[in-house]
């Protein structure tokens, strides 16, 4: 079976080494919450290096903004380097590139919430923990959050049963 | 005389909790690996939009 795109996409950039870690709701559904959800949302390392990293990865998944999409504007340097989630839609799904989440926490900040997930096919990465991600739905208090919150909860208390 | 429903090859009850959610599936989903829940997370995805290609009215 070939690969699925979420995977193909997260495989793009941890190959060529860009830091991130993934939130979102593709980190519930690895931490075992049974939802739905089509973008991958990350945030990146800011450093220079990592920036270098990322962009190449980006052009080669040609991603453009997902808002007017039809005007194909390609997200440049200038754009990863800024404070803002950066929404874009690449041949393999949709990216989201998130910047400061929650009460400002950064990159550096999710680190120390996350873990190592080995996926296999050589694909390992630095996935949110499942109360980290609540605490920042919870925060964040839109209606979509709202609405997946008692599944996260719900598996946070199963997961701790079985660890 | 037997209840129907409560024999010993009637299905057991369903598990939610109290606000509705389905534990069953969150303990089904948490016996899997993170990668195969990957794989089911893609795989849905991709029905998905297949049925909605289909269905495009355009």
């Amino acid at each position: 079976m070939p690969a699925g795109k979420a995977r193909q996409l997260l495989t793009a950039l941890t190959g060529a080494g860009v830091d991130f870690v993934l939130v979102g709701g593709v980190a519930a559904v690895l931490n075992g919450a049974p939802i739905n959800t089509f973008d991958v949302d990350i945030v990146h390392a800011p450093d220079p290096e990592n920036l270098n990293r990322l962009l190449p990865v980006l052009k080669d998944l040609e991603a453009v903004f997902r808002v007017q999409p039809e005007r194909r504007l390609q997200p440049d340097m200038t754009h990863l380097t800024g404070p803002r989630h950066l929404n874009l839609v690449t041949r393999l799904g949709p990216l989201d590139l998130l910047g400061p989440v929650g009460p400002n926490l950064a990159y550096a900040d999710l680190l120390q919430q996350s873990r190592l997930l080995n996926l296999g096919d050589g694909l390992t990465l630095r996935v949110l923990e499942l109360d980290a991600l609540i605490q920042l739905k919870e925060e964040a208090g839109s209606a979509k959050n709202a609405a997946i919150l008692p599944i996260l909860r719900q598996t946070l208390k199963e997961q701790r049963k079985t660890r | 005389m037997d209840i129907p429903g409560e024999g010993a090859h009637s299905a057991p009850a369903p598990e939610y909790s109290e606000d509705g959610v389905d534990l069953s599936l969150i303990r089904w989903m948490l016996s899997l690996t993170p990668a195969e829940r990957l794989d089911i997370l893609d795989q849905h995805r991709e029905d998905i939009l297949a049925i909605r290609e289909l269905n495009a009215s355009g």
